[in-house]
């Protein structure tokens, strides 16, 4: 491993690390809400409630921007990024789960430019997001974040799928839902659904993203009108 | 954007965040300051809806979306110290949308006394207790005791029931916090809540004349 290999080794470490600030450990994805209807049950319902978050949700959609910002990276389209940021903002149907994308988007953003300064796309972005020309989704603020620290694609999806997953255990390990080794067990399992999401959806296009997950929605929509919850979202 | 002053008031469980913010927001009211408030709740919600009721609107001291309840995800120390991303972009948003505010409270539970608040979160903290933590409490130290830059022990009427000592209490806090100020209060009566007011004006607010744009006049 050479030098800047072992930088971006570094980089990726630094942004899958939960003690990055972006906020998302206050983040439950509705698992509270399920918790605290008596819907979900241990370890097998909570791999099953992930595969179905990225397979129907995280996959063809966050994931297809992720990819499709880095492409147009490549190919110095910033109006394509701004594109790809309202896609997402206006797939994102879900109040708190918008806001909290956009919060932790823009958090990120701030966050890296603080060490990160020459970057141009990343400084373009923040702009943007300070005029409001963009929302500052998490989806294209990680894409973007990633580039600027030389993170390859694949690697950004796999940060950010594996990101998701250490969240919901976390928020299930806080909820009593599970114990800690649980916790790990069901990161192992869930390592295959992200390798395959990550060869399906790399290469796809803007026109091709979507996200079905109905009842996700009514979920995540009903814990925004819990009375007494710990989570965000 | 502009930099509305912040206060960090942080506390065990219990010990009067919430009430000594619905004590110091009428007093800073009156002086024409206009407040925010932001309560970060293990469990969302119940302080930030008691002080809305309370101060907004029962009292009309400031509107009720300037009362905002933040879920913590059970960490409540990390939404203030470690990762304060989403109290950060709560006060963007804030800075943003009422650039006249005069000062921003930031409340956060925990029940725990190395609770601090990042510096890029609050330029002030006040550390709460109580007395019914025993009269050790200043004694035994930890980061927010002596690290913060007001120390006020609340509940001074239950001293004697509880078997707490405020003189011992206040000698202990003149040895822990090397001549950083602290404050005896009682928020069920106010006793001594002027004296944490007039820190926040002299300490926070530098004296100077309130913005008082948003504020409905009490």
């Amino acid at each position: 491993m050479d030098i800047d290999e072992i930088e971006q080794e570094l980089g990726v470490m630094q942004l899958s690390d939960s003690f990055f600030p972006t906020g998302i450990y206050a983040t439950s994805n509705g698992l509270e809400f399920l918790f605290a209807e008596k819907k979900i049950h241990g370890m097998v319902d909570l791999i099953k409630l992930i595969r179905t978050n990225i397979i129907q949700q995280l996959g063809p959609s966050d994931c297809v921007a992720l990819a499709n910002v880095f492409d147009s990276i490549n190919k110095y389209d910033f109006d394509k990024v701004i594109e790809v940021d309202n896609i997402v903002f206006a797939t994102k149907s879900i109040k708190e789960i918008r806001d909290a994308s956009t919060r932790s988007g823009v958090q990120l953003i701030k966050c890296v430019i603080e060490f990160v300064r020459d970057d141009k796309v990343l400084n373009q972005y923040k702009d943007n997001i300070i005029k409001n020309k963009v929302h500052g989704v998490f989806p294209v603020a990680f894409a973007i974040c990633c580039n600027a620290l030389k993170i390859k694609k694949e690697k950004s999806m796999m940060m950010m799928l594996y990101g998701f997953t250490v969240g919901i255990v976390g928020a299930a390990l806080r909820l009593g839902l599970i114990q800690h080794f649980e916790g790990q067990k069901i990161i192992h399992n869930v390592k295959p659904i992200i390798s395959q999401t990550i060869k399906e959806y790399s290469n796809k296009s803007l026109v091709e993203i979507w996200q079905f997950a109905p009842q996700m929605d009514i979920v995540q929509m009903s814990h925004e009108k819990m009375d007494s919850k710990m989570f965000i979202t | 954007m502009t930099h509305i002053p912040r206060i960090g008031i942080g506390g065990p469980v219990g010990s009067g965040k919430s009430m000594l913010i619905e004590r110091l927001v009428p007093m800073l009211a009156e002086k024409g300051y206009s407040v925010s408030i932001i309560s970060n709740d293990v469990i969302s919600k119940e302080d930030a809806n008691r002080m809305r009721t309370n101060l907004a609107t029962n009292r009309g001291l400031l509107p009720e979306n300037l009362v905002i309840g933040l879920a913590t995800g059970g960490c409540p120390h990390t939404a203030i110290r470690e990762d304060p991303s989403m109290n950060l972009s709560v006060i963007e948003e804030m800075e943003s949308k009422h650039p006249d505010l005069d000062l921003i409270i930031i409340e956060s539970g925990g029940d725990n006394i190395t609770t601090t608040f990042s510096p890029i979160l609050a330029d002030y903290f006040i550390y709460i207790i109580d007395v019914a933590g025993g009269d050790k409490y200043p004694r035994k130290g930890g980061l927010g005791i002596e690290s913060c830059d007001l120390l006020v022990i609340n509940k001074i009427d239950l001293a004697m029931m509880v078997g707490a000592d405020l003189e011992i209490m206040k000698k202990d806090a003149e040895k822990i916090r090397n001549e950083k100020p602290f404050e005896f209060i009682n928020c069920k009566t106010d006793e001594g809540i002027m004296k944490v007011t007039e820190h926040i004006l002299h300490d926070v607010l530098f004296d100077g004349s309130p913005k008082s744009t948003i504020t409905q006049k009490v």
